[in-house]
């Protein structure tokens, strides 16, 4: 069911992702996304590239606000995503990814909504701040 | 730290490549490995351009005092077409930025790359400015 602009309200939460990812499952992100660094494929070969232990890959930490994005507001369009890596995220360990809306405007370029977004642990350490920008479908 | 460069190398194009079709079978896998929902089994979810990987990730002529080798510290993505089965894509990347940066562990060098992405019919698919971290 698709959300309309009206509905958004500037403060609303969007929807709640809670995960722990596998090495796995990282590993299949990695070879699918076409990132062939050692330091995505397990916890050995981090660790001889001097980390402790296998990482997320950015790229998936976008992946999963994208996913945040449509399942908060199915039928709109991303038209930008921005993220900053601020901590190592590793497989095994609890996060949640969230965010909130923090804008809402009527531009010549569509409905728009402005929103932050967060991955962080369990602890409320923030390892993946970023924005979203998503375009609901024009008025008719 | 001072990052003394030439500046030329601002808006130097260091990789240009021509991706195969983009098959049905790439955008499933990335759908389903991400958990990133595509909007239909011919159309990629909005993510699928960072798996473009050009023949150079790094341009070759970056100043040689930047600091350690850097790491991903972010990346945005502004969209515009969407990507399809059969499209064939074309990645142009260039030096868009080099700039200082001082924080509480000292000072940092950050390099950001763009990349522009289109499609076989000229449409602007996607600019990924990914930002890297020396220090």
């Amino acid at each position: 069911m698709h959300v309309r602009f009206e509905e958004v309200d500037v403060g609303h939460d969007l929807h709640t992702l809670s995960l722990t990812l596998s090495g796995e499952q990282v590993k299949a992100y990695a070879v699918a996304a076409r990132m062939p660094g050692a330091r995505f494929m397990s916890d050995a070969e981090a660790r001889a590239e001097g980390l402790p232990g296998q990482i997320v890959p950015g790229n998936m930490s976008l992946a999963l606000f994208s996913r945040v994005i449509a399942e908060s507001f199915p039928g709109a369009t991303l038209k930008k995503l921005s993220a900053t890596f601020r901590g190592l995220v590793h497989p095994g360990r609890p996060f949640v990814v969230h965010g909130v809306v923090t804008e809402k405007h009527r531009t010549d370029h569509g409905d728009l909504v402005e929103c932050d977004l967060v991955l962080e642990s369990s602890e409320g350490d923030r390892w993946v701040t970023g924005t979203a920008t998503v375009q609901f479908r024009p008025r008719t | 730290m001072a990052v003394d460069f030439d500046r030329s190398i601002i808006g130097s194009e260091f990789d240009h490549t021509v991706f195969a079709p983009v098959t049905k079978e790439a955008i499933v896998e990335y759908a389903r490995t991400s958990g990133e929902p595509a909007p239909n089994d011919v159309t990629a979810p909005p993510t699928f351009v960072v798996r473009l990987r050009g023949h150079r990730w790094m341009p070759e002529n970056l100043p040689k005092n930047l600091g350690r080798a850097g790491f991903d510290a972010g990346k945005d993505i502004e969209f515009g077409a969407p990507v399809r089965v059969g499209d064939v894509l074309t990645a142009v990347s260039t030096v868009h930025d080099i700039y200082e940066k001082t924080g509480r562990t000292g000072s940092m060098a950050f390099v950001v790359l763009r990349t522009l992405v289109t499609n076989q019919r000229d449409e602007h698919v996607a600019i990924i400015d990914q930002k890297m971290m020396f220090r």
